[in-house]
């Protein structure tokens, strides 16, 4: 059975390691761009999931709670399919152990979870292979990030989400001039990848991908200390023997950084060393309509870093792709402006 | 002296607080004419208020309209103030445990807007800090932090987080980069036992699993040392059992209040006098004692007049029930001009009008307090009250108000109103209120008295 997931943070490996097929919904082809309800303020993300998860009755959706939007949605397919549908408590503070017990507590129970939708539960040492496969993969994926192009990095990391495949991409052809610019933000579905495009065909060149689903989102099992290598700058993969739901906490807490989290200081650090070591020189920042998480986030994001934002809102219609192309060549051209 | 019941302009009260003085009124240290926050805080709202032309109601509005003075009183003479943000009626119970603490809620400058009419400038300040108007108006907070001009910087803010509305969070987010350090707690989405999963009950009825209750404990204790910190002295059970006590009595206090207004014939106190003395469960308007002593006051008023047969809204006015607060304190006076009352409200913190149980540990109480607010669960849930609470109050419609920018309206409102209208057919509405509606006041008002018609037609 499928089970869809729209969190990277609700690990897709306890998922796989239960026999069953873990699909991070961004990849899927039918998460679109519907139009929104009439009730102003419903975030555009979430009505996607909602709409899809009505259209997909069959198949698990799990939701998470990172978002308020789409902890509320969860209650608006309330009856649609109950039995296959999840909602995740993703704790937002990790500092303490009630944090790290509530996630644990809610793995043992997408576990169980899992059962009911004939799922076995797999032993600690098979939840350790499927891990250790899982974060080979992100490791590999995080190694290729400063050297791939954006959209068929965007898509090979999305496929990874949906099958665990792993295909990395070739290295991109060197483009001097090109801007190197970041994309942080919310989710970003195979329906609007085409902004990686826009991106470079207006010159730039999106260098760090920190949407949600994107470099993000890949986490692994490290070494401890951490030493890390001096041509990838990552610390060495270290192999799980066991692992527990509560390893699996553990481990996501540790690394996850994401807008959500309170104080959100973590998004920040990892921002911070990856923009500086890859010349960043401005910030596109993509939010959905009605997401206020990332929004609050442009003033913060200039301030700490000292680089132009460009707020960008994922366009709904295709009529809304030239005002967003516009505003992203705009952006470019004051960004080369600079350099000059 | 004796009136009869009816609301009256701020005009009218100068000359009613003249008769009343005249009369031998006697009022706490912070009593006085209604006009003199309008000439001395720029409350202009009030100009374009009606109220309760009781001694009680003053005493209220006065009790309301001074918290920031009287929290800088507070400070000067050296008490701890705690910032407590967002969940609404449980960190205060534990901070007024402790003397020389006070807490409060900064989240309540979402109303100075509507207060001074703007004039205050917050909400454009607001957007200066990235924080426009596709934010809910508690935006004004972060913008009160930075100008310092409305209430004393707290020297402790703690902050709910989790299971929270995402503007809010993302404002108290940016209040923290401000320069504003906030200790953040971890509320978790409430949800029902798993078969399998010991469960515990909650006030209000429902119920949820240990583990998350246990998750609201821990983080209650570590909140409890960070007060104890602040006090110097120990948050011990003891303490908090009699706070506990303490803030009882006013749910108590306040529960007989809204039985006794919402459950008359027609209504003995205004709609918008009820939501401002709902509003002192959450954090007592930063004076326990006092609080209590408004209340008793209001009670005994309300008692007094639905003896006597006096009402301030007429017999036969449609009963509704009203879901959220209302950003705009107008719209409360503009429902009874427009043929209605309020005979029942979830004004998003039923959980702080319900008891706290006193026959468990403390914290465990509070804990599972905490977990029964309407807001970090599903909707459903909360849906599921207002039915039962339409039933018990006998209404006849539900109003749900929509708070702009606030993240939890954006999808509960259709919920809510479809478990109502299958589960009891009652008629509803679904309406926008903005900090000052005046412009949307035809369209507020044709919609609203579409409503109470419906809602009378049908009797």
């Amino acid at each position: 059975m499928q089970v869809f997931y729209t969190s990277p943070w609700v690990p897709p490996e306890l998922i796989k390691a239960h026999g069953l097929e873990p699909r991070g919904i961004w990849f899927a082809d039918d998460l679109g761009s519907e139009p929104l309800p009439i009730g102003a303020g419903v975030c555009a993300f979430a009505n996607s999931v909602v709409r899809f998860a009505e259209r997909h009755g069959d198949a698990a959706v799990v939701f998470s709670t990172h978002c308020d939007q789409l902890r509320r949605a969860f209650d608006a397919v309330a009856g649609i399919a109950s039995e296959r549908r999840f909602l995740f408590n993703l704790p937002a503070t990790w500092q303490s152990t009630a944090a790290r017990r509530l996630f644990t507590s809610e793995l043992e129970r997408l576990g169980r979870f899992l059962v009911k939708l004939e799922g076995r539960a797999p032993s600690a040492e098979a939840l350790a292979e499927t891990a250790n496969q899982y974060g080979r993969a992100r490791r590999r994926f995080l190694e290729a990030a400063p050297r791939v192009p954006a959209r068929a990095y965007a898509e090979a990391i999305a496929r990874f989400h949906w099958d665990g495949t792993t295909v990395l991409p070739a290295p991109r052809e060197s483009n001097k001039g090109a801007v190197p610019v970041a994309l942080v933000g919310g989710p970003l579905p195979r329906a609007q990848w085409h902004v990686l495009d826009v991106i470079e065909s207006a010159g730039g060149r999106v260098v760090l991908n920190a949407t949600e689903a994107g470099e993000r989102s890949l986490w692994y099992a490290a070494e401890v200390p951490p030493m890390p290598s001096a041509e990838t700058g990552l610390p060495p993969f270290r192999a799980l023997r066991t692992a527990t739901p509560e390893d699996l906490a553990r481990l996501c807490l540790d690394h996850c950084a994401d807008v959500f989290q309170r104080p959100n200081t973590r998004l920040y650090s990892w921002l911070q060393s990856r923009l500086t070591s890859r010349q960043v020189r401005g910030i596109v920042l993509w939010y959905h309509v009605g997401c206020d998480l990332w929004r609050a986030e442009a003033q913060p994001l200039r301030e700490a870093f000292g680089l132009p934002v460009l707020l960008l809102e994922a366009n709904q219609t295709a009529s809304e792709l030239p005002r967003q192309s516009g505003r992203i060549e705009a952006f470019l051209e004051s960004l080369r402006g600079q350099s000059a | 002296m004796n009136a009869a019941p009816r609301k009256i302009t701020l005009g009218e009260w100068e000359q009613r607080y003249e008769q009343l003085h005249r009369a031998g009124l006697r009022e706490p240290s912070y009593g006085g004419r209604l006009g003199r926050h309008v000439l001395l805080d720029s409350d202009l709202r009030l100009r374009h208020l009606r109220f309760d032309n009781s001694p009680a109601a003053l005493r209220l509005w006065n009790f309301l309209l001074t918290e920031n003075q009287r929290l800088a009183q507070a400070r000067a003479q050296g008490e701890k103030l705690v910032g407590t943000m967002k969940d609404l009626g449980t960190v205060p119970v534990m901070a007024y445990s402790l003397p020389g603490v006070r807490a409060f809620y900064p989240d309540g400058a979402w109303w100075t807007p509507c207060l001074m009419e703007c004039s205050d400038g917050l909400l454009r300040q607001a957007e200066k800090l990235g924080l426009d108007a596709s934010f809910c108006p508690v935006r004004a907070m972060a913008a009160a932090f930075q100008n310092a001009e409305h209430f004393p910087r707290p020297d402790l803010l703690v902050c709910s987080t989790g299971a929270v509305c995402d503007d809010f969070s993302a404002i108290a987010q940016r209040l923290e980069k401000m320069g504003f350090p906030i200790e953040w707690w971890e509320m978790p989405r409430r949800r029902p036992p798993e078969p399998d999963e010991a469960g515990r009950v909650l006030p209000g009825g429902l119920s949820a699993p240990e583990v998350q209750v246990a998750c609201v404990r821990d983080e209650l204790e570590r909140v409890g040392r960070l007060l104890s910190a602040l006090a110097g002295r120990p948050l011990d059970a003891a303490a908090l059992t009699a706070g506990i006590r303490q803030a009882n009595k006013i749910r108590r206090t306040l529960a007989a209040l809204r039985r006794t207004v919402y459950g008359a014939p027609a209504a003995p106190l205004p709609a918008l006098e009820m939501l401002v003395a709902e509003m002192l469960a959450i954090h007592f308007c930063s004076d326990r004692e006092e609080a209590l002593r408004v209340l008793t006051g209001l009670l005994a008023k309300a008692l007094r007049r639905l003896e006597q047969r006096e009402y301030v809204v007429a017999e036969g006015a449609a009963r509704v029930f009203w879901v959220n607060p209302v950003a705009d304190l107008r719209v409360m006076n503009l429902l009874e001009d427009w043929g209605g009352r309020i005979c029942g409200s979830d004004y998003m913190f039923t959980h702080a009008l319900d008891l706290i149980p006193e026959d468990l540990p403390p914290l465990e109480a509070l804990a599972r307090t905490a977990l029964s607010d309407p807001m970090v669960g599903s909707t459903l849930d909360r849906a599921h009250r207002i039915v039962a609470e339409c039933r018990a109050c006998r209404a006849e419609a539900v109003v749900v108000s929509r708070i702009p920018g606030a993240s939890h309206c954006a999808w509960e409102g259709d919920i809510i109103r479809r478990v109502v209208r299958e589960e009891t057919g009652l008629p509803s509405i679904e309406l926008e209120v903005p900090p000052i509606s005046d412009p949307l006041l035809p369209t507020l008002g044709s919609r609203l008295q579409a409503l109470l018609e419906t809602a009378r037609s049908k009797r």
